[in-house]
């Protein structure tokens, strides 16, 4: 049976990726959970492995191509069973009863293969066929003339994404033709259409979008479309922070780590965190219920070139200050070298964002969805501040927390930046907990 | 009594319309002034192929001895003009009471008289009132007549043919399309002396010029003189003068274009240039609730097209959702071999630009076309080189206007070549040559 896989929904919002390396050619047998490509898309590089067992009979796309997410990649020549038998049965029988293959335990797949239920029945014999998950319902074959068929394997277009015109809902050639993956509704290409007659040429340049800046759009559209933002803003004097720092800084370099004061901020974030766990959580509406997460999984947001990226800091609970700050450094790297894994980007529970490092004071950080708060690190100023009554000159730490107020009421928030602040300036403290 | 629909003209736009609104449950009238089923039953479509049967019989009976057959002496074989004729009425007569039958079935009143829109919207029928949401005019055309400088000559159209008693030896047939050509070719088979003059520039337009040659040399080795190009001058003494030539004329047959049948209308109809009735793509009217279909709106002029048009005009008044694409029909050629052509023509692919392919097969290649005896044609189908969509097909065969059915359905769907070549067809008939067809789109053809 000929199972066709199609290039997996990774995760991230993005629509597409680029084929870097093949790892299998024509005609290889393969084991279930084997890589068989390696992919770029603007935010990670990763390998995509094999959901099946079995012979490849067929390649889609050359390194260098562009594939879309749904888009097939390989044909699989399933083991044991024949084409002709698969397609007789399926003939016969409803599609899910005809499975002879389970989906194979443990068969790892990036990120959130779940959400890749694409595959397709396919029409002609010879041309495979696919299961959906069994907790799936099963995937209605879409109907398309042969010819839009042809169409959209040449043009990497899923055709199941398409709404055909035809009768009973075919998709026909004009379908293909009229289909734009960007989907502009007729009303968004008439209002650029306006923009760029209100627009003289000369006084703009045009620039598409970049993937990573389509998914960055995305995904703070959502977010502050889809929860309620609060943010609160507090200075905390960090002199003693300062001092230790200066004196754990020559034993971490000995180890080449450079130590900076996110590493503080991490372990100050992850013990406030373990005893507010609103803040660790996240709301899960549909359902009536809150979901409180076991892992502090610290994301930090990282400026490129390309772009915002988040890779997360995985159990930072667990981690003494030298494994965060390698970890720290490890992340930076690899997202500047555009060397992020999927794995390095999913899972962060809490978000850390430290514009400091670059200027600003105070801001508004914006909830890396569906987490409940983020905490915006300021820059460390020197300020006059009182102490035991006397006027002193102090190094000021800016913080600004974000919080989604329908899961982190005013007062937790609150007491969320108390308790780091406490954690902050009275370092030895944290370190005790 | 007020209808959903009144349909003027009975034809094969105006009846099909009225069968399929009687069907939806639309109260529905149809008024007709003549013979119910129009031209197509009555002087076109049905009994001009069946005097053509009648010919092509003849035909082949003369070949009789060479099937085995003993005891038919071709010299002795001859037509019966009044015979064939009848037989023609018969099926007519057939059809026609079929048709009535239907009507009353899906329960459209039938109103014989000559309609007349009126200024209150509504249709009169010698003065009685017909009031109706909608009015489909199906009123048809008929033949422009020959110039005047003719007017003394033998001219028929159609109707008038069928009133004749007998055929006369010298027959000169005017017109520019198939029709004409069937004509011909017909008055050929029952031994007359035939000249198809074609007197415009546009000889079967909208045919592949492939198949004009094909036709063209048909026509030269049947001894039918085909003049193109030139009007007859005038008639004197038995004669039609043309081009400087003098032709034996004992009877002109008129298959000219053809104009419109325009009702009377009290709200002014808006016209074409061509003297049309002017419809939108809805075949809506320059009058709100006013549709034109088949000839009349001069968007077509082939029955299959009215018929479908009467359908979607339906679809359309009922709300049901429909769509009309008349860019795929098969136009066809009841000639001796016949010709059916369906799709794009070679000089359209060329001038769109698409990158096409030409695969060919011969019916001389073909088991079931030596079985008959005809092997005379072939299949051409036009195909895009990219994704083998089929664009067009074009079948000489002596049954190539039921065979181009299949290449409808396969267009219809989109077909690519590779599904025309994976399509089992079986053995021993002439409709395999599609599946060659297909194999030599991409590869070989088997058996050529």
């Amino acid at each position: 049976m000929r199972y066709i896989f199609n290039f997996p929904d990774i995760g991230e919002g993005l629509e597409e990726g680029t084929i870097l390396e093949w790892y299998v050619t024509k005609g290889q047998v393969i084991k279930a959970g084997q890589p068989l490509v390696n992919m770029e898309t603007d935010k990670i590089v990763t390998d995509i492995p094999s959901p099946k067992a079995g012979t490849i009979v067929a390649i889609y796309g050359s390194v260098g191509e562009t594939i879309h997410v749904g888009s097939p990649l390989v044909e699989i020549e399933i083991e044991g069973v024949f084409g002709a038998e698969a397609v007789a049965e399926t003939k016969e029988k409803e599609p899910v009863k005809t499975e002879a293959i389970e989906e194979e335990e443990g068969a790892g797949v990036v990120g959130t293969m779940e959400l890749a239920g694409k595959n397709a029945y396919l029409a002609a014999s010879d041309e495979g066929s696919s299961k959906p998950k069994a907790e799936e319902k099963p995937t209605v074959k879409v109907q398309a003339t042969p010819l839009a068929r042809a169409m959209a394997r040449d043009l990497n277009i899923d055709i199941n994404r398409i709404i055909g015109t035809g009768p009973s809902g075919r998709v026909t050639k004009e379908d293909i033709e009229n289909f734009k993956p960007t989907k502009h509704t007729q009303d968004q290409t008439q209002r650029l259409a306006i923009q760029d007659q209100a627009l003289s040429l000369d006084a703009v340049t045009y620039e598409p979008l970049s993937q990573i800046r389509k998914a960055i759009a995305r995904n703070m559209l959502n977010s502050k479309q889809s929860t309620a933002h609060m943010t609160l803003f507090e200075e905390v004097e960090i002199s003693e922070l300062i001092s230790i720092r200066e004196k754990f800084k020559k034993p971490f370099s000995e180890k080449n780590t450079k130590l900076t004061y996110l590493p503080f901020i991490v372990k100050a974030t992850v013990e406030a965190l373990k005893q507010h766990r609103q803040l660790n959580s996240q709301i899960d509406l549909e359902n009536d219920r809150m979901i409180f997460k076991n892992r502090y999984n610290i994301a930090i947001a990282v400026d490129t070139p390309e772009g915002l990226v988040v890779p997360v800091i995985k159990d930072a609970d667990r981690l003494s200050l030298l494994q965060i700050a390698q970890k720290i450094t490890e992340l930076s790297d690899k997202a500047r070298d555009r060397k992020l894994t999927l794995d390095d980007m999913k899972d962060g529970t809490f978000t850390l964002t430290n514009y400091g490092s670059i200027g600003g004071i105070f801001a508004t950080p914006v909830i890396n969805y569906p987490q409940a708060g983020i905490l915006g690190i300021g820059r460390i100023v020197k300020k006059p501040v009182v102490k035991d009554n006397q006027l002193a000159v102090g190094n000021v730490l800016p913080l600004s927390l974000s919080v989604d107020h329908r899961i982190v009421d005013g007062g937790e928030a609150s007491r969320f930046m108390n308790k780091i602040m406490e954690y902050l300036s009275d370092p030895v403290l944290m370190m005790m907990e | 009594m007020e209808y959903d629909v009144v349909i003027i003209g009975a034809g094969p736009a105006g009846y099909v319309a009225a069968i399929r609104a009687g069907q939806v449950g639309l109260k529905t009238a149809i008024v007709e002034n003549r013979h119910i089923g129009g031209m197509c039953f009555n002087w076109g479509c049905i009994p001009t192929k069946a005097l053509l049967e009648s010919a092509k019989m003849l035909n082949k009976v003369k070949h009789a001895d060479e099937f085995g057959i003993d005891g038919v002496f071709a010299h002795k074989l001859s037509f019966n003009w009044e015979k064939a004729k009848a037989r023609s009425k018969r099926i007519t007569g057939k059809l026609t009471a079929g048709v009535n039958s239907l009507l009353k079935k899906n329960g459209v009143e039938i109103i014989t008289g000559t309609a007349r829109i009126g200024s209150d919207h509504s249709v009169y029928v010698d003065n009685v009132k017909i009031s109706a949401k909608n009015i489909i005019i199906a009123t048809g055309s008929k033949p422009k007549a020959m110039n005047n400088k003719l007017a003394n000559a033998p001219i028929v159209e159609m109707e008038k043919l069928f009133a004749l008693e007998s055929i006369p030896e010298n027959i000169v047939v005017t017109g520019n399309h198939v029709s004409a050509v069937e004509m011909a070719q017909f008055f050929k088979l029952i031994g007359k002396k035939v000249t198809l003059i074609a007197n415009s520039d546009y000889f079967m337009v909208g045919i592949d010029e492939y198949l004009i040659t094909t036709i063209t040399k048909k026509l030269k080795s049947d001894n039918i003189d085909l003049i193109l190009n030139v009007y007859p001058e005038k008639y004197e003494n038995g004669e039609i003068y043309i081009g400087g030539f003098k032709i034996k004329c004992d009877l002109l047959v008129n298959l000219n274009s053809r104009k419109a049948v325009i009702p009377e209308s009290e709200i002014p109809l808006e016209l074409t240039d061509r003297g049309f009735i002017k419809t939108a793509n809805s075949f809506e009217t320059s009058i709100k609730g006013v549709y034109a279909i088949g000839d009349v709106s001069g968007k077509s002029f082939v029955a299959h097209i009215a018929s479908a048009q009467g359908i979607y005009i339906i679809n359309t008044i009922k709300g049901i959702k429909s769509s009309f694409d008349s860019t795929t029909y098969p136009i066809n050629m009841y000639t001796v071999p016949e010709i059916a052509q369906i799709g794009m023509t070679e000089q359209y692919i060329k001038e769109v630009g698409i990158d096409y392919k030409i695969s060919e097969f011969p019916l001389s290649a073909n088991g079931k076309a030596m079985i008959e005896g005809n092997t005379e044609g072939f299949i051409r189908m036009l195909s895009d080189k990219k994704y083998g969509q089929v664009l067009g097909i074009q079948i000489v065969a002596a049954n190539a206007t039921d065979m181009i059915a299949e290449a409808s359905a396969f267009m219809n769907v989109e077909a690519t070549v590779y599904d025309v070549a994976k399509t089992i067809h079986a053995h021993p008939t002439i409709s395999e040559i599609y599946m060659e067809a297909g194999f030599e789109a991409f590869d070989h053809a088997i058996h050529f």
